[in-house]
């Protein structure tokens, strides 16, 4: 069991580093026409959420398709009520899918049991919350570790206090929620989501709660993250913040409206562009 | 060369390295043991860490267990101490005794009038034909006057018995002599006092070898017994003791109703012994087999035994009616539950979210409520414990020790209503939505 958990999570690690060095050598080689060789991370088809408010029925989401392969950098940006945070807590397993398929890591998750989510929401995934939602009376530390807790790894006070550096903030660990400021209170709930390694790192409005210098300064965090590897899907309102990701998926009424490279994207991509992030899926709808 | 080829049989098997690989898989499995254990005391530092936060409120909580618990194990302890005390006093006697008396079981005492029912013949013979029987002694009981000078005492109980009494009732005579086999053989006038007798009578050591009047009759008054104290409210330093024969003299119809005590050679051979006696006895009174006795048996170990039965249950009930108050304060651990997993709704969301089980969310709060009633209790054990030992100190008091396990039970009883308890709240924990939890406003 522990056996299998130790080389899963290794090869997760090859993979990643693997998918980094291919993606790089794929778009300075200037094959474009080829097909994108990295692993899907994360595979919507016709995802549907409806909730039951009394006798109401309401669409949150009805048929998303989306694919997010490893180290991609996504925002998901749409007017309020269309369905985002909806689409964020589905990928994060906090919730099940109505109809349709999500597979994460090959896995259809709408079939797994309790403890199995409960297992991936500890290990594949980092959520970071709008509001923090830090543990009061709990130093920073201990905020840190309580992933590493659940998910019963070795070395956590060493794994957390790393998340932390990561982060900037070593010397604030000692420090419970209510001596910390907007962005560090953010920085430790991102630290909190890097700690056990995830394969994704989910964001919803991270920078909703704070100012835009402070914004800024935590989306230099995700970007560093992303840097080295890290997948990461960001909800947000911002066009500033969504142009530091590299591609904007666009909701409206619960469906994809547009799925397209940001600026920074293009930039970065192969000249010629990428068939996969053209603005394809429901780019007319 | 003999060693030569064993050396390499013994180290061929084993390569090196086999060990090392036959337990590689050790360091993974104490990992994996010690995160298990991590987890769940991390479950229970949480749920410590909660009630600290809450201290006053916790006490509030636990106050109903403290006090079920208090007086569950003051009255427990009371009862089995006032049982002890009754207990050693009835060992003190000699669980190898018995008490022989004519009694007619078909309730027609009236027609006895002038039968013999039993008499000394009977005394005789079963302290003569049984060898079980060690010590036996007739008991003539009455009561009688006594004048001391100007003193005078009324109904002062009066015991005829034989030399053998001493031994037997395990009563001393502490100054002077008690009576001997020749003063019982001829009637003497002579008679041992109790303690209180003495004081009674206005009397010190010194009337030893005087003379008191029992009935305006002149006894010698030939040693005091020593002093026994109460026992079930009765003072039984208030007694003399005479040769049963002067007491039949006295008083000349005990003779034909005459009861007497056996001590048997062994506490194992009193079965035996009473057996014994009832057959010698029936055979004495001519009973045809299906006649029921004219007498009974009364056993010291059977009157103790019943004696622990009563006990029991007296303890049974008292601690089960005042147990009834635990059940109250384990619907206070509840109620204080379910406020906190409400509360505490968003944090189980989050909780949730970053990776914890149903299981790891049912133990903390299930650990929490174990927690704040096994506190409870063990507060409820400290104060029953010093009420306890204050009321000891009383010196008319018995003494009440705090049976252990009475605090066993108090403490297991605590942490079995914070499970029976706590498993509500705790499970309406654990199977929140984690997105629901973390909405929750
Ligand atoms: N628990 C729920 N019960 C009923 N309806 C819900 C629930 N959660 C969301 N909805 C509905 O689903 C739709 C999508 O909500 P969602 O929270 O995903 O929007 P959003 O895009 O995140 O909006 P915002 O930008 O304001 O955060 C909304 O119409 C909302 O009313
Ligand atoms: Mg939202």
């Amino acid at each position: 069991m522990r056996r299998t958990r130790k080389r899963q999570a290794s090869r997760r690690e090859q993979r990643r580093t693997a998918t980094f060095l291919q993606r790089r050598t794929f778009w300075h080689d200037g094959q474009s026409a080829m097909q994108d060789t990295r692993e899907k991370l994360i595979e919507f088809r016709d995802l549907q959420k409806i909730y039951r408010v009394g006798t109401e029925l309401v669409h949150a989401l009805r048929g998303v398709s989306l694919t997010i392969h490893q180290n991609e950098y996504v925002a998901i940006m749409g007017p309020s009520g269309s369905g985002k945070s909806t689409l964020m807590n589905i990928l994060g397993c906090l919730d099940i899918p109505t109809s349709g398929s999500y597979l994460l890591n090959g896995t259809e998750v709408s079939h797994l049991s309790q403890s199995a989510l409960a297992r991936i929401r500890g290990r594949q995934i980092g959520f970071v919350f709008q509001n923090f939602e830090l543990l009061p009376r709990t130093t920073a530390l201990k905020n840190v570790q309580l992933p590493l807790m659940y998910a019963m790894l070795p070395r956590r006070r060493q794994r957390a206090l790393a998340a932390l550096e990561r982060v900037g903030l070593a010397d604030r660990a000692k420090h419970r929620p209510n001596q910390l400021s907007g962005g560090q209170k953010q920085r430790v709930a991102i630290a909190r989501a890097l700690a056990q390694e995830p394969d994704i790192i989910l964001a919803d409005e991270p920078t909703g709660n704070l100012d835009s210098a402070t914004g800024n300064e935590i989306m230099s965090i995700f970007d560093e993250l992303y840097a080295s590897g890290q997948t990461i899907i960001i909800v947000t309102h911002e066009p500033d913040i969504a142009q530091r990701c590299h591609r904007i998926v666009t909701l409206r009424d619960g469906m994809i409206a547009s799925d397209i490279l940001s600026e920074r994207g293009r930039a970065e991509a192969a000249p010629e562009g990428r068939p996969e992030f053209a603005p394809a899926v429901g780019a007319g709808a | 060369m003999t060693t030569a080829p064993v050396q390499p049989a013994l180290t061929q098997p084993i390569p090196a390295g086999a060990v090392s690989r036959a337990l590689a898989w050790l360091p993974a499995a104490l990992e994996w043991l010690g995160a298990f254990f991590a987890r769940h005391w991390q479950n229970v530092l949480t749920a410590l860490v909660q009630i600290w936060a809450n201290k006053a409120r916790a006490i509030l909580t636990t106050l109903g267990i403290i006090i079920g618990v208090t007086s569950t194990i003051t009255v427990v302890s009371f009862v089995q101490g006032f049982g002890n005390y009754v207990t050693d006093m009835l060992r003190g006697f000699g669980t190898n005794m018995m008490f022989v008396f004519p009694w007619d079981a078909s309730d027609e005492h009236h027609l006895m009038l002038g039968r013999v029912v039993m008499n000394v013949g009977d005394v005789r013979a079963c302290g003569t034909r049984s060898d079980k029987v060690r010590r036996i002694s007739p008991l003539v009981f009455n009561v009688a006057n006594i004048e001391y000078g100007r003193e005078k005492l009324q109904a002062v109980e009066l015991q005829g018995a034989t030399e053998q009494f001493q031994p037997i009732r395990k009563y001393f005579v502490e100054k002077g002599r008690f009576f001997g086999p020749m003063e019982v053989e001829h009637g003497a006038y002579v008679c041992v006092i109790g303690r209180d007798i003495m004081g009674l009578l206005g009397a010190d050591d010194q009337i030893v070898d005087d003379y008191i009047y029992i009935n305006s009759l002149r006894f010698k008054v030939l040693g005091i017994l020593e002093e026994k104290g109460e026992m079930m409210g009765e003072n039984q330093d208030q007694l003399v003791v005479i040769p049963y024969t002067t007491a039949i003299k006295m008083s000349p119809m005990s003779q034909y109703f005459l009861p007497f005590i056996i001590e048997a050679t062994s506490e194992a051979d009193i079965e035996e012994c009473s057996l014994e006696v009832t057959r010698i006895l029936r055979e004495r009174h001519g009973l045809q087999p299906g006649q029921p006795n004219d007498f009974r048996i009364l056993r010291q170990d059977e009157f103790l035994r019943d004696f622990e039965k009563v006990k029991i249950a007296a303890t049974a009930s008292l601690a089960g009616i005042v147990g009834i108050s635990l059940i109250v304060g384990g619907i206070g651990v509840m109620n204080i539950m379910l406020v906190s997993v409400t509360e505490r709704t968003r944090e189980i969301g989050l909780r949730k979210s970053v990776g914890a089980r149903r299981r790891d969310i049912l133990f903390q709060f299930l650990t929490e409520a174990v927690v704040l009633a096994s506190v409870g209790g063990a507060i409820g054990v400290a104060l029953g414990y010093g009420i306890c030992n204050i009321a000891s100190m009383h010196p008319s008091m018995v003494r009440v020790d705090v049976p252990i396990w009475a605090v066993m039970l108090g403490l297991s009883f605590s942490a079995g209503v914070g499970i029976l308890f706590g498993i509500i709240p705790a499970f309406k924990a654990a199977i929140l939505h984690p997105i629901d939890a973390l909405r929750y406003e």
